[in-house]
């Protein structure tokens, strides 16, 4: 899932300067499991901003409500009566929520509450990890299911680099080597073998590198009459 | 909790939590005794003193 996290207090009171009347849109999907843009995060946001912006001084109203994801234009289409009512949308969901609601309702000043972090998951309580650059080409089959484009902190391909000491990553040691955790479990497995054939350079124009990407399927396209958005 | 308060301008001083079995009455009169001689040194909740200043305009 995406993780992100909650800006600052300061940096959001910030980017409020000078707004009146702000709706905090929370997500119920990625940032409700990582509790970072859930209905509760946006309850404990909204009451802080309340407190901290009238000792400030600034008269600002804020109300709260959470879609069920702000992703997809159908969970925000019911938000479109509610927003006349408000200067400003300060939204808690991923970079890309946010650019929904921009799009959806290009009249209205929408402003990010979190950072979107990474693709991960979460390996214990309060702890989440990277575990996927979606690179657009992957290659799990060749490392045991370990991702060494979002595990390695070089990218490497055939490999870990001469930083790998006792497991751990020289960039970072609470970092695991993710090739160490490639070899352990193609070792565990009986398939050292595979690690034999040699990578080529990978193809990054499925990545960032090729500009923003999209997908488009044919067969699941509805005919242009009924196409909304 | 008490790093969002500190964020928010309310001050982390004014909340603190212990843990206390049953049978720690004796320690609980204590730190309730200090909580309060504490909160008196920090004076009244900023907040409240700014509502009330808005409420008098």
């Amino acid at each position: 899932m995406i993780i992100a996290e909650q800006k600052p207090l300061a940096e959001i009171k910030a980017m409020l300067n000078g707004r009146h009347k702000v709706l905090v849109v929370g997500c119920g999907t990625c940032v409700t499991v990582c509790l970072a843009g859930g209905e509760k995060e946006v309850g404990i946001l909204a009451s802080s901003l309340r407190m901290a912006t009238q000792l400030d001084g600034n008269h600002i109203g804020f109300d709260e409500i959470t879609v069920q994801r702000q992703c997809e234009w159908e969970y925000i289409d019911p938000l479109a009566d509610r927003l006349a009512n408000y200067d400003t949308v300060l939204s808690l969901a991923c970079g890309i929520g946010v650019q929904t609601l921009v799009q959806r309702f290009p009249n209205v000043w929408v402003l990010p509450g979190l950072n979107t972090t990474f693709l991960g998951l979460p390996i214990e309580q309060g702890v989440w990890e990277e575990r996927c650059q979606a690179c657009g080409q992957c290659i799990l089959d060749r490392t045991g299911g370990i991702c060494p484009i979002a595990r390695c902190s070089k990218q490497l391909l055939n490999g870990p680099c001469g930083g790998s000491q006792k497991g751990r990553c020289e960039v970072n040691p609470d970092t695991p080597c993710a090739w160490q955790l490639i070899y352990d479990r193609m070792s565990a497995l009986g398939l050292l073998d595979k690690l034999m054939e040699v990578q080529p350079p990978k193809d990054w124009s499925t990545s960032r590198d090729g500009g923003p990407r999209r997908i488009i399927r044919e067969d699941l396209r509805l005919p242009k009459d009924y196409q909304s958005a | 909790m008490r790093s969002l308060l500190d964020e928010i301008g309310l001050g982390s001083e004014r909340v603190r939590m212990f843990n206390l079995s049953a049978a720690m009455g004796a320690r609980l009169a204590e730190i309730a005794t200090e909580m309060t001689e504490k909160v008196k040194t920090l004076g009244p909740n900023p907040l409240g003193a700014r509502t009330r200043e808005q409420a008098a305009k």
